[in-house]
């Protein structure tokens, strides 16, 4: 989502008021919806076996699209608290030279496999919804993260200075110029988190936290092809729902004028 | 003389092989020669992604080479992709269960709980549909089982799946299982289980787990008392875990045996005399033990294989 095109439909839907609400404003809960309509036709046409019943009865699909949810959203808040305060104090100048070293450890938390992950703290700290979700931390704070820091390096130094001339505190700095001036940069490293969290929430299931992983594993090692497409459907849903809803967060909390 | 190019080929391949496995620390070695019925002839062998199916195919490709055969392992994530590999003329060969063919490639959902009909009907089946031609089975039964710790076990008074009746009627928070989505969903894994044996855990004392965290999470006895397990699992002795009988034989017997596509045995007629003593000679108690040297004792596959078909005899 780029700066252009934001700055290019917003004058557009004042003016012409709902009419001309942007298209990726409701083109997600359209494709969303459509998807899961199709997907529900489809099951419901299928015949289907003993196993299949079991896994694709309402109240544990719904179970595992609830767990689902609860991981990648919690994971995001953790995410948000842990990463924004943390990138502030990285791009402050005493600290700045450690920057490099957070940023190395967040890079190894994303190119670790998510699964190596879990298994080792599974091994070491017991199973359950926590392990899960701290998997799910490591693996998704890198965008928030990086862009926290480049959102906060590359504000304008002239700016900065021209506060600092007119008597602006550090901290009066930090939140007049330079966090409005970051926002939409971090907002864009939320979406990339929240997107990876949704993705990644799938391997949960393999330590007791559930999510849509456990269908998806049933599916594939079954076979079945209506468990598989339900447990990827439904993923892939929730993975757009919750951009879209980031989306609108990035629409809403970026400051006016930029 | 084109004859002979292909014999000098195939000789430096040999060779080359032989010296790469060498490099590799002795690996899969095994080139002594019992006949040269294969000569020329080239197999690749699938294994899925766990220690049994490695010595199985191991097993196998050590035997074809001592009879002038080329052979390589392939180790393939999952009986389905294994499958298709096998399907798709990737793979010559690799053993499978009959078990997993009937629930998983024949799309059936009850099992048949006589070994020998269970055998007879994926073997007919998947020749008639697939093209599948299943060998002669071996004697040993991957089936599913219920592990629990030897302290649990004693502590609590069970040794057999019907002692669970009585243990959930007087200490119902003690009935917490540890099992993988497969299982969970399978009828003949944990629902048809509880309803054979009469027992109802409720959800909240059902974890689910990865196959390889389940046998260390029992042998903790924390998160869970009781465990899925396989039944020739090398870690069941190591961790010195109990399995509870299967005294209404609710389990089906998941037999190995060696899966080609028809078109390959008829190509290589000599293979299914060639590889009939391994299905003989390998039992449950015998794939335990090859299974525990890998798990458990960190031996590489190749070298349990080449050990166990010395001395069996197959190599000489």
């Amino acid at each position: 989502m780029t700066a252009e095109t934001l700055a290019a439909a917003y004058p557009v839907a004042q003016r012409r008021g709902l009419r001309a609400i942007p298209m990726r404003l409701w083109a997600t809960p359209l494709l969303v919806t459509a998807a899961v309509l199709a997907l529900i036709a489809y099951v419901s046409a299928q015949d289907l076996d003993s196993m299949e019943q079991r896994v694709l009865g309402p109240g544990f699909v719904v179970d595992r699209v609830i767990e689902h949810l609860q991981l990648a959203v919690l994971a995001t808040a953790i995410i948000v608290a842990i990463a924004v305060p943390l990138g502030v104090a990285l791009t402050r100048p005493a600290t700045r030279w450690l920057t490099p070293v957070a940023l190395l450890l967040a890079n190894m938390g994303q190119a670790t496999p998510a699964l190596g992950i879990l298994v080792l703290l599974a091994l070491t700290l017991g199973i359950g919804f926590k392990i899960a979700l701290i998997a799910l931390v490591v693996s998704a704070i890198l965008p928030v993260l990086r862009n926290t820091i480049v959102g906060l390096q590359q504000v304008d130094a002239t700016l900065v200075e021209a506060a600092r001339g007119m008597g602006m505190s550090s901290r009066q700095i930090l939140r007049q110029v330079e966090m409005p001036l970051a926002v939409p940069v971090i907002l864009a490293g939320l979406r990339t988190a929240v997107v990876n969290a949704v993705g990644v929430a799938t391997v949960a299931t393999f330590v007791n936290a559930g999510g849509l992983g456990q269908i998806i594993v049933a599916g594939v090692k079954l076979q079945r092809t209506p468990v598989l497409l339900v447990g990827g459907v439904l993923t892939a849903a929730i993975a757009l729902a919750l951009d879209w809803l980031a989306g609108l967060v990035e629409e809403f909390a970026r400051p006016r004028g930029l | 003389m084109r004859r002979q190019i292909h014999r000098l080929m195939v000789g430096i391949t040999g060779l080359v092989t032989a010296g790469a496995l060498a490099a590799c620390g002795g690996g899969g070695a095994a080139v002594g020669s019992v006949s040269k019925d294969l000569d020329g002839a080239k197999f690749a062998i699938g294994a899925k992604d766990f220690s049994e199916q490695s010595i199985l195919a191991e097993i196998t490709a050590q035997l074809l080479r001592a009879h002038g055969a080329e052979a390589e392992v392939k180790e393939i994530k999952g009986s389905v992709n294994t499958r298709k590999a096998l399907e798709s003329g990737e793979l010559s060969m690799y053993w499978e269960y009959t078990g997993t063919a009937w629930i998983t490639y024949l799309q059936q959902t009850t099992p048949i709980p006589d070994a020998e009909q269970q055998y007879a009907e994926v073997a007919a089946q998947d020749l008639e549909k697939n093209g599948i031609k299943w060998f002669a089975p071996a004697d040993f039964n991957n089936t599913y089982a219920i592990s629990v710790s030897r302290e649990k076990a004693e502590e609590l008074g069970v040794s057999k799946l019907s002692d669970l009746a009585a243990l959930e009627a007087s200490k119902p928070e003690e009935m917490t299982f540890c099992i993988e989505s497969e299982f969970s969903i399978r009828d003949d894994g944990f629902p048809g289980m509880t309803k054979a044996y009469g027992i109802e855990p409720a959800n909240e004392n059902i974890r689910m787990l990865d196959t390889g965290l389940i046998y260390t999470e029992v042998d903790k006895a924390e998160s869970c008392i009781f465990g899925e397990a396989f039944a020739t699992d090398g870690r069941i002795a190591a961790l010195d875990l109990v399995v509870l009988e299967d005294d209404k034989n609710f389990f089906p017997i998941y037999e190995g045996a060696v899966t080609m596509k028809q078109e390959t045995l008829d190509a290589n007629p000599k293979l299914e005399s060639i590889l009939a003593p391994l299905a003989e000679k390998l039992d449950t108690v015998t794939m335990q033990s090859l299974n525990a040297q890998v798990d458990v004792d960190g031996e590489d596959p190749a070298d349990v294989a080449e050990e166990w078909l010395t001395k069996v005899g197959l190599l000489s």
